[in-house]
């Protein structure tokens, strides 16, 4: 069931699989109609945020050349992106990993596969949006 | 006894004669007047008589009284010797001095006091005083018999050396025979010995020419009755000097039976001694019996058998009942020497046998050793032997492989020495619990000679003795195993499962979320075909994720990457917050989950034991047929108010445990075959092999909750009714407040 009544959002896609920017993209679109922007590395996701000023980044982990993490520490550094909320959206699922996650200050973490029915009212929960 | 003349020497040279006979004798001529004759008799006291000659030739003899008779009966003044004298006058010749008895009677058949000697003319040589013959004789008895006693003792000597010279009784008696019969001169002598049935037998002989040896002739019983025996037995001793004498005393059997040997005197002494050792019983004081006879014969004339030479037997028979207990006592010591022996032999046999043994045992524990030392130095394992002192008794050559010790140079060190400071003290711990008597393992990092850092895994096994029914601890064998290696898979294991997952969650994460979003119907109506493999390939692709998610949590659970997190909690609210989760799922079944969770406070990872009951609720629902009720219960539980298990339940990992929180989920499913309750917990294993596909099962969740369920210290297991429907039951601690 779509989220119609959502606050209409901008929603930053980094993965370096065109397939799962499709399927998040339409899933998000489909489910709350936001507003969605895509990126298939670090840089350009940075430079993606940079530019348009999404409310949240969908950050996958693991990328070539620079990976979730070093993205995460490049947003957090840059002043323009700092604030922007950030949700990893990946298949890293061991618990040395999960802590490392919850330790660098992300908002959220959601596992791969995910559910795109539900992936939009996920975000929202993680980052108190109202439904 | 009559003494002869060779016998009665006193000295050399000298006979009794030169003592008793007078040789100048009071001689006067017949018409010699007896005044004169007196006056002389008065003159010479010691003149017992007078003799009246005539041309030297006696023509009578007067003795003292007789001339004070004739004095007194007339005028001595008027009479001459020659009509006082006794007439005729009793003589005997020089010539038959030789027998002494032949004088003696003489003074006794004539009852006379003296005997004048005359020589073949009749000539008077001397005069004999009877008294002063006898009292020489006497003398002379004494000195014979004086001296006969020391002939006797030294002729005793002299047998008794001989006899003793030999301790073979065979040659003794023979011996004994040799000089009787060369010392009495007898014609034969014999040792007869008695036989236990009362015959008897002649075992040694001296027998002179002619006469007939009886040795080794039986005697017949009838010749030596028992009463002989029993009086044999007694001492009794039997001289007889003429066996055909009437008043011999022998039956005549008996005499016509010894005649055939010509036996005509005899002197029989008995042979008795003690009992053998063994035949003694205890301490009671040894019995004598009859071992044999001594016996003398005499066969060419009857003969006297003298005090002397019974005597000589009965000493020699002594001697022979002494050499025969020393002999029987020298058998008796040879038995038991021979018996001693045999047995020290025995022994020493079998010490040799023992020491052989001993040496063969030897050999084959050096072998063993040396097999056990050429296998313990070629295991890629430390091995060691640590004393109650924390030092090292045994290592193994691994010892210098690995850390460049050699085992010579280790024994007697300390751990703390050879570990060093540091490394021991994280050892520590585990050292002193082997040295309480408990097996301990841990895993560390060692590092290596070649300086570098090896994982290894250690076992300390205790070495616990029993010494006088209490247990000893006397050390432990460390073993220490470098899982460098299996670690090193490990963590490529691992590294291979995340990469792995991840390569797969990525395009699985494309596919689900595609068909998700196409299934919604949003994108545009498929056929009712395409709509119909839609839902295969959604259905499917939802299984997958499930299975990779099991996998990898298994995983997790299984690398011991996953530490359950357990702190308090309500086991309520677990139950709910399941119970809820899987509401949504039994509501589309048609099935109805009722909960009546008791609060109790449990120790536990709240994520897990959800995960745990939503497994097992989505299991029950998968069994379940519409209209089914899911039961979830939790109560307490204490091991000894166990709910009976059958016989089929399945258990993990059975301690004894602390009072637990006793879930339950209850369906009313199929129910469980009972074949398969001991195998459903283990992975990829189902009741039925079609049920993950009908079912879209992983075959891993049962698993999984077994894993977690186990983490936690606790046990699962599942009870089943076919047609009836399945309880799987698990445990987890209470808190603990709640266990106090």
């Amino acid at each position: 069931m779509a989220l119609k009544s959502m606050t209409l959002k901008r929603v930053l896609v980094v993965d370096d699989e065109e397939s799962i920017q499709k399927v998040v993209s339409l899933s998000l679109k489909m489910e709350a109609n936001w507003d969605i922007v895509t990126a298939s590395s670090g840089q350009e996701g940075i430079a993606q945020a940079e530019l348009h000023g999404p409310d949240v980044i969908l950050l996958d982990v693991m990328m070539p050349e620079m990976d979730g993490i070093a993205t995460f520490e490049a947003l957090c550094e840059n002043p323009r992106t700092q604030t922007i909320p950030v949700v990893l959206l990946t298949a890293k699922t061991r618990t040395a990993e999960k802590r490392l996650f919850q330790k660098i200050g992300v908002a959220g973490v959601i596992t791969k596969p995910f559910n795109p029915l539900t992936l939009a009212s996920q975000i929202a929960s993680l980052l108190d949006w109202p439904l | 006894m009559p003494p002869t003349l060779e016998a009665n020497k006193l000295s050399p040279g000298l006979t009794i004669w030169h003592r008793v006979v007078a040789l100048q004798p009071p001689a006067f001529s017949g018409q010699t007047k007896l005044p004169k004759v007196l006056a002389q008799v008065v003159a010479h006291r010691e003149w017992g008589c007078v003799l009246a000659l005539h041309r030297n030739k006696v023509l009578g003899i007067a003795t003292c009284q007789d001339l004070l008779e004739a004095m007194v009966r007339q005028d001595p003044s008027q009479l001459r010797l020659s009509q006082v004298v006794t007439r005729p006058v009793i003589t005997v010749r020089q010539s038959k001095l030789q027998d002494m008895s032949l004088v003696l009677e003489t003074f006794a058949h004539h009852d006379i006091c003296y005997l004048p000697v005359v020589d073949d003319q009749d000539h008077l040589v001397g005069v004999i005083d009877k008294a002063r013959l006898l009292q020489t004789l006497q003398e002379q008895g004494a000195a014979v018999q004086q001296r006969h006693q020391a002939q006797r003792a030294q002729l005793f000597a002299e047998i008794t050396l001989k006899i003793r010279q030999s301790l073979q009784l065979k040659e003794i008696l023979q011996t004994t025979v040799n000089e009787v019969q060369r010392l009495l001169k007898a014609d034969r002598v014999l040792i007869y010995q008695v036989l236990a049935d009362g015959t008897g037998k002649p075992i040694s002989e001296a027998v002179v020419e002619p006469y007939p040896e009886i040795l080794g002739h039986a005697f017949p019983e009838e010749v030596f009755p028992e009463d002989y025996q029993t009086l044999y037995a007694q001492g009794r001793v039997q001289a007889i000097s003429d066996v055909h004498a009437p008043d011999s005393g022998l039956a005549d059997c008996l005499v016509e039976f010894i005649t055939q040997w010509g036996i005509r005197s005899k002197l029989i002494v008995p042979i008795v001694h003690p009992l053998k050792p063994e035949q003694s019983v205890g301490d009671a004081p040894l019995r004598n019996h009859l071992w044999g006879l001594l016996i003398a014969h005499q066969c060419r004339s009857p003969r006297q058998w003298t005090e002397f030479e019974l005597e000589l037997m009965q000493q020699l028979a002594d001697q022979i009942s002494i050499a025969l207990s020393q002999g029987q006592m020298l058998e008796y010591l040879e038995e038991r020497v021979k018996l001693r022996t045999a047995e020290l032999t025995q022994a020493n046999w079998a010490l040799h046998q023992e020491i052989k043994e001993r040496k063969q045992i030897e050999l084959a524990l050096r072998q063993s050793e040396a097999q056990l030392r050429l296998i313990t130095n070629n295991l890629p394992v430390l091995i060691a032997y640590v004393d109650g002192d924390q030092r090292y008794r045994f290592n193994n050559q691994a010892y210098e492989y690995w850390l460049g010790q050699t085992p010579e140079a280790i024994q007697g060190m300390s751990m703390k020495a050879l570990m060093g400071e540091i490394y021991y003290q994280t050892i520590q711990p585990y050292v002193e619990t082997a040295l309480t008597g408990a097996q301990v393992s841990y895993e560390s990092e060692l590092t290596f000679k070649d300086g570098r850092s090896h994982s290894v895994s250690v076992t300390y096994i205790p070495h616990i003795e029993e010494e006088a029914g209490a247990s000893q601890i006397k050390g432990f064998f460390a073993l220490t195993m470098d899982i460098s290696d299996r670690k090193a898979i490990e963590r490529m294991k691992d590294e291979f499962i995340a990469v792995v997952s991840h390569e797969l969650r990525t395009p699985l994460t494309s596919l689900h979320g595609s068909l998700k979003l196409i299934a919604t119907g949003r994108l545009g109506h498929l056929s009712e075909e395409g709509q119909q493999m839609l839902d295969v390939a959604d259905e499917n692709t939802d299984r997958l994720v499930r299975l990779v998610n099991n996998v990898l949590d298994l995983q997790r659970i299984e690398s011991g990457e996953v530490t359950m997190d357990a702190h308090d909690c309500d086991a309520a609210d677990l139950v709910v917050q399941a119970a809820e989760a899987m509401q949504a799922i039994a509501r589309q079944q048609g099935i109805q989950i009722q909960t009546q969770p008791d609060s109790i406070a449990i120790w536990a990872d709240p994520d897990y034991i959800v995960q745990t009951l939503t497994n097992l609720i989505g299991n029950a629902i998968k069994f379940s047929t519409p209209g089914n009720v899911i039961d979830l219960t939790v109560q307490p539980y204490f091991e000894s108010a166990l709910p009976p298990r059958p016989s089929n339940a399945t258990f993990h990992h059975r301690h004894t445990l602390p009072a637990m929180a006793l879930f339950c989920v209850q369906d009313q499913g199929q129910g469980i075959p009972s074949d398969k309750l001991n195998s459903i917990f283990e992975r990829f294993q189902q009741v039925d092999s079609s049920d993950s596909r009908k079912k879209g099962g992983t075959g891993l969740g049962l698993t999984i909750c077994r894993k977690i369920v186990e983490q936690h210290g606790g046990q699962i297991w599942a009870e089943s009714q076919m047609g009836v429907g399945s309880c799987f039951y698990f445990t987890v601690p209470l808190s603990a407040d709640s266990a106090a």
